[in-house]
Parts: C-alpha cells; structure tokens; sequence
C-alpha cells in the first residue's frame, strides 16, 4: 500500500502538507507521517555547560555556612561544658557584631551616617527585647528531658542546613528587590527554634542571654555578611571559607575524633565529589523544546 | 453507503460533556451525531452532573449513561483504579459495544474505562484534544498517566500535526498509529450576518476565558496600543474592541480600561453563553485570539465561520488551522500583535464574511470527521487480539519502576475482573434492544 502511495505521488499528486484543513488529504492516509515529523523539535536548548572548577567554587558557599553553623554548635557545647563562661561569651557577641558591621559598612555600596543609626537602633531594640525575655527562655523548656532537647535540636538544625537558601541571604540589604521566599523563612525559624531548646538548658539568665544574642547573630545576620564578601571579592570569599574551614576542622578534632572524621567527609564531599556527580550526570539531561510548549510572555506581569 | 459497511458499536467516554461545555464536549457531541447517522451505534459515557444522573436520551437516540460517580476536582472524577470496573463492564455488555473510544488526556473516567476495557479485550481508541510541555511537575506526571494508557492503546488519534507530535513523544507511541484528525464547526449554526456589518468603524471580537493560558495578560498590553494607533478622532479608521468572557484576569483589563480610559472603545460582556457567542461574532470583523498554548482551537473556526478575519497568535496547532490567507498570524509579543491587527485592518476590505463562510464549508464538516474517525475504528477492529502476558510486556517497557507498577495495576485489574466474571456472569446482565430511529423526519 505505502509504495502504492509512492507511485501515485511521483505522478500529480499534489504534496502532503502539514495542515489540519480541507479534510483528508487525497492519497495520504490520516496517520501519514513524513520527514517533517518533529523537525521542529529542539532538543537541549536552555542547557548550560558546566565547568568543574566553577562548580567547586560554587560549592565553597555551602561549606563555609556548614563551618559556620559547626562554629555554634561548638559554641553551645563548649557554654553547656562551662568551658566558656557569660563574660567571655559577651564579649564574643560584641566582637562578632562590630566585625559584622565593619565588613558591611567596608564592602556595602550603602555607606552612610543614616543608615548606620537606623541599625544601631534596631540592634539596639532588639537586645533589650531579647534581655527582657531571656528569664522566659530559661523556663522555657525545662520540664522537656535534655535528650529530647538535644535530639530535636539536632533535627532542627538538619533541617535548617537542608532548607537554607545558600546562593543569597534570608535577610536582605535594604532596598533588595526580592522577599524572601518561604522555604528560607522555615530554614531562618528552625534554627531560632534550635537556639531557644539549648538556651534553655544553661544555668544562667546571662548565660541565656548572651547564648541567644550569639545564635541569633550568626543565624540571622552571617548570610548576609558573607553574602556581602562574596560580592565584594571572590577571593576574599575563598580565603574566609578555607579559614573558617580549617578552625572549625581544628577544634571538632580537639573535641571528637570521629566527628572530625565526619565532618572532613562532609566537606570533602559537597566540594569535590558532588561537583564531580553534577558534571557526569549532565550528560542524561534531556530536554525536548517545541511548538507544544506555552509561549512564554516577554513582559512582566505585575498584578 | 455506511449501511453496507460493518456496523460499529461504539461507547465514548470522557467526563467531560453536556451540560458542561467545552471542545471536547463539542467534539463528542458532533462526532457521536455524524456516526450514528453513518448508521454505526452510539453511546456516551460521562459523570454525574449535579443532579443529571442516570440514562438520557439527546438529539438523534443518542444514549447517554450520566454514571453516579461525582467529579472532584475541574470537573474529574476521583482516581479510584478499579471503582468503575463494575458499573463499566455491565455498561460494555448491556450494550454489546465493540470499541471503545475514549477522550481528553486528563479525564480520569476515560483513563480508567480504556484500561478496564482493555482487560476485558475490547479494541480501545483515543483522542488527545491538549498538548503538554515537558518539564513542570504536573506534565511529568501526566505524561507518566498518559504513557500507561496509551501504552496499550489500539490507535490513537489527535486534534492537530502539532498534538500528533506532542503525543507521540509523550507517549512512545509509534506514529504510524496516531491519526490526525482536527474539530470541525457546525457551520450551519455559524452563519455571517445577513447584512455586512458597516465599515464606519472596525470592530475587534475577543471571546475566550480571560485566563493567563489563553492570553488575557498580552490582551492588556496589546488593546491600549490599538487604540493609540487608530484614535477615534479620524472619520474612517475608528476601531473598537468587544471581550466576551469570564474569568481571573477580567479585573487586569478593567483596569487597564480604566488606566487607559477606554470606556467607550472597550466593551466586556463577561461570560458569553454558547448560544450567544454567533451573535457576539457576527457583531465584529476582526476576531482576537491571544493563546498561549492551543492544540486546535475551535474558537477560529468558529470566528472564521462567521465571516471574520482572524488575527491569532502563532501556538501549538493554530498556524494549521485555517490557510494563509484567512488569518494573520502574529509571534506571542505585544509588539507583533499589534503589527498584525494592523495588517488585518489593511487587509479588512478585500474580506468578504459571505465568501469566506462558503469556504469554511468545504475546509471544515463533522460528516467528514466522522468517515475519517471510521476508517480508524476500521483499523483499530482488524488488529490482532493480544493475550494478557504479551500486553504486560508492553507495561513492562514503559520504564524500571513504573513499568512493573503499571504491570502490577493491570495485574490486579485482570484479577478483579474474573472475579467479577464469576460473581456476576454476563449472562446475567439483561441486554439492551436495539431501535433504529427513521431518518426520513430530517
């Protein structure tokens, strides 16, 4: 039948045509297909090449916030041990802040008398209120065991590690164009909610206090510090990571040996060897673009 | 000429239909009339609509079973797997259906009779009448639910070249199985007006649901940009634009009317029923259509129909609709729309309605949709019967964990079914006597 069709065509008949009008098509059967099936498909359009060392680069973001967020938990261990006490914790919430502040004012475009009162007001604001409730801190949790205390805590700094938002920062610079989304906000509240259940298990209101100004800081305020280094220098950024990563790695081997352990297979496996994972499976992506998909609008919509 | 050829037994099933109303609705509808007067033996399956339940009769002694089961969600019946089997196997036998055809990619009532049918070894057919992207989640998965339907589909047939592609490589299906086979407009009822409507000023018809999908966010940028163009002040290029339709995007054009004031050149009749969408049309010369994916798009036809010259934009099936010179056809991008109405407007007076609707007689006929939706059933009808394991091989195919699920579900569904076998035997269930309504009447 299909030569049959053949011959026919090789005489008058006139050339199948892509079209849906004029009814069935003389000598071609409804389930004709011919070359131009699929011939504008477009296969792997928006598809980025990845280079292995930018990747690892990238990668270093994610690492230098796992130290970070090491840093505190060993901060929390050491309060807890009463290897540190109220004093020297005050004075590493004040180091940490004037440090803080330094970095943005050196590498934020924002330098400006206005804007540096309005923040030492909020910061200002914000300690008195933490002062004032840190005795309901204490309270807080204390008929919950500790190994609840401790197990939850271990939870919900998972998953404020699986849900952070590591490509920018939880809270924005002022005048940011994007809000936050609701999955970073989650990630922000479950790290709270880890420094309220510790603060609860030290003996003092000061202790409380400072313990809570310290995650705080770091939880609310670190992202947007680094976020800043990232963007002033890159360089910078690397030589903060690898810092950061060599003392945490320092202090987790004086405290545990197998944490140590774990913690260097953490960090060499989200630098090395899922860089490495992302480029090989590149090559199974496959992405099939036509005249199927809905167009995409070229303006914004702003409702 | 139908009367000497084998007579077809054919159960449609979709949920969607009367008194919903939609393509697909239209299409079962004008298709189901065309067949049972090609002489072939129609029924229609579908859900419950509020209190619409039970067995009706419409135009033609189609028979149209409305089954107890409510819709959950846009009209689709909850996924149950196996719920319908019973109420669709006495359904097959009570009416001795030889074929099954089943419609739309997202009826789950259609999904679950093909599969049960299949299991009971009826000649399975179906039409796609949507096209779906690749790559969000929804599409994914409905590809996945397409793939397992059609994985064991006799033929299959689609509204558009463009649907046939999509489909095929949704599916796997080979193409040599899928049919392209597009709408058609009931012409008769789609008349031009019986006097031209005049030319002292141009007016522009939209008629769709005022939806991001079919557009109503480029109707915003393009309107206001038109109406600059063409200013009311001159005497002969006045334009005017009439929106009939409902739906989420109607606050963005009021207010862009209001930001514009265009009061007095925009015109939004909010929801058009279908009854009146001709004489909406006939109003206008120009018809508007801003879609953004569209696998057929009846609306053109019924535009062009009606005698207007359409400007649309270039999606999916739409650039097969109509030939060239029926339509302007115009990229996705305000800038580009406006660019074709204007050609449009140019182009408007070498348009005549009566013409083009004489035209659009020869281009589009249900009865022609019908002889060609025959020809695959004809098909469908002489494939070899397959045995359960050869099937389940097919499943297996379908990939490393959703083929042995796939498997699994048939499985189960083949069990059921000898289980309903035993417990309720056919013979048992009372057959239907056949009535052949007299054709003289019309």
């Amino acid at each position: 039948m299909d030569t049959n069709i053949g011959e026919r065509t090789s005489e008058a008949q006139p050339k199948w045509r892509k079209v849906a009008y004029g009814g069935m098509q003389p000598g071609f059967d409804d389930n004709h297909t011919d070359d131009s099936f699929l011939e504008d498909m477009v296969m792997n359009a928006n598809v980025v090449k990845r280079n292995m060392l930018k990747v690892m680069q990238d990668s270093v973001s994610i690492s230098q916030y796992l130290c970070i967020v090491v840093l505190v938990g060993l901060v929390w261990t050491y309060t807890l041990r009463s290897t540190l006490d109220e004093k020297s914790l005050l004075f590493l919430d004040i180091s940490l802040l004037g440090l803080g502040f330094m970095v943005i004012l050196l590498t934020g475009e924002m330098l400006s008398l206005k804007l540096l009162s309005h923040y030492l007001l909020n910061i200002s604001f914000f300690t008195t209120g933490l002062y004032i409730l840190a005795p309901i801190y204490h309270i807080l949790t204390r008929s919950i065991s500790s190994d609840s205390i401790w197990a939850v805590t271990v939870l919900l700094l998972l998953l404020h590690l699986f849900l952070h938002d590591y490509s920018g920062s939880t809270i924005k610079p002022p005048g940011a164009l994007q809000n936050p989304t609701l999955i970073s906000c989650i990630s922000l509240n479950a790290s709270v909610v880890a420094s309220v259940f510790i603060a609860s298990r030290l003996p003092s209101r000061l202790h409380v206090f400072a313990i809570m100004l310290f995650s705080l800081q770091v939880f609310l305020f670190a992202p947007l510090v680094t976020y800043c280094i990232k963007k002033y220098s890159i360089w910078l950024h690397l030589l903060l990571s690898f810092f950061l990563m060599s003392v945490t790695l320092g202090l987790v081997y004086s405290l545990h040996r197998l944490l140590f352990v774990m913690l260097l297979g953490l960090l060499v496996f989200v630098n090395v060897v899922c860089p490495y994972w992302l480029i090989r499976i590149q090559e199974y992506k496959f992405e099939i673009n036509g005249p199927w998909d809905e167009a995409k609008l070229c303006f914004d919509i702003t409702d | 000429m139908g009367q000497q050829k084998e007579r077809h037994r054919i159960l449609m099933v979709s949920d969607f239909f009367y008194p919903n109303f939609g393509g697909v609705e239209n299409h079962i509808y004008y298709l189901s009339q065309c067949l049972l007067k090609l002489g072939h033996k129609v029924v229609v399956m579908t859900h419950a609509y509020g209190n619409r339940s039970g067995v009706r009769y419409m135009t033609g002694g189609l028979k149209v079973y409305y089954i107890p089961w409510t819709p959950f969600l846009m009209q689709n019946t909850l996924p149950t797997f196996y719920g319908t089997l019973p109420i669709i196997r006495t359904i097959l036998i009570r009416e001795k259906i030889s074929l099954v055809h089943g419609h739309q990619a997202f009826s789950t009532l259609c999904h679950e009779a093909l599969m049960h049918a299949r299991t009971m070894g009826y000649k399975v057919v179906f039409t796609d009448h949507s096209l779906y992207g690749f790559s969000d989640v929804g599409s994914i998965h409905m590809n996945k639910v397409l793939q397992f339907t059609l994985a064991d589909v006799t033929q299959a047939i689609c509204v558009s070249h463009t649907s046939k592609e999509n489909t095929v490589l949704r599916s796997g299906l080979p193409p040599e199985k899928v049919f392209v086979i597009p709408n058609a407009v009931d012409t008769a009822m789609f008349k031009p007006a019986v006097e031209r409507p005049s030319r002292d000023e141009i007016v522009i018809v939209v008629i769709s649901r005022l939806v991001y999908r079919k557009g109503a966010d480029l109707l915003v940028e393009v309107i206001p940009e038109v109406c600059r163009l063409y200013p009311y002040v001159k005497i002969c290029d006045k334009v005017r634009f009439i929106i009939g339709g409902d739906g989420p995007k109607r606050v963005r054009l009021e207010e862009m009317r209001e930001k514009h004031s265009l009061q007095d050149r925009v015109e939004m009749l909010g929801a058009v029923p279908h009854a009146q969408v001709r004489s909406v049309l006939v109003s206008g010369h120009i018809f508007l259509n801003s879609s953004l994916t569209e696998a057929f798009c009846i609306a053109i036809l019924e535009a062009a129909s009606c005698g207007l010259l359409t400007v649309s934009t270039r999606v999916g099936g739409v650039p097969e609709v109509l030939p060239d010179d029926m339509v302007v056809l115009a990229e996705p991008d305000p800038s580009d729309m406006v660019h074709a109405i204007k050609k449009a407007i140019s182009i408007l007076p070498m348009i005549d309605p009566q013409v083009m609707h004489n035209r659009m007689k020869g281009l589009y006929d249900w009865h022609d949709v019908a002889k060609r939706t025959e020809i695959v059933y004809d098909r469908a009808l002489k494939c070899t019967n397959q045995s359960l394991l050869g099937r389940l091989s097919r499943y297996l195919s379908c990939g490393a964990w959703a083929g042995k699920l796939f498997c699994l579900v048939m499985i189960i569904d083949f069990l059921l079914w000898r289980l309903l076998q035993i417990w309720q035997p056919a013979e048992h269930i009372e057959e239907v006597p056949d009535f052949t309504l007299s054709h003289d009447e019309d």
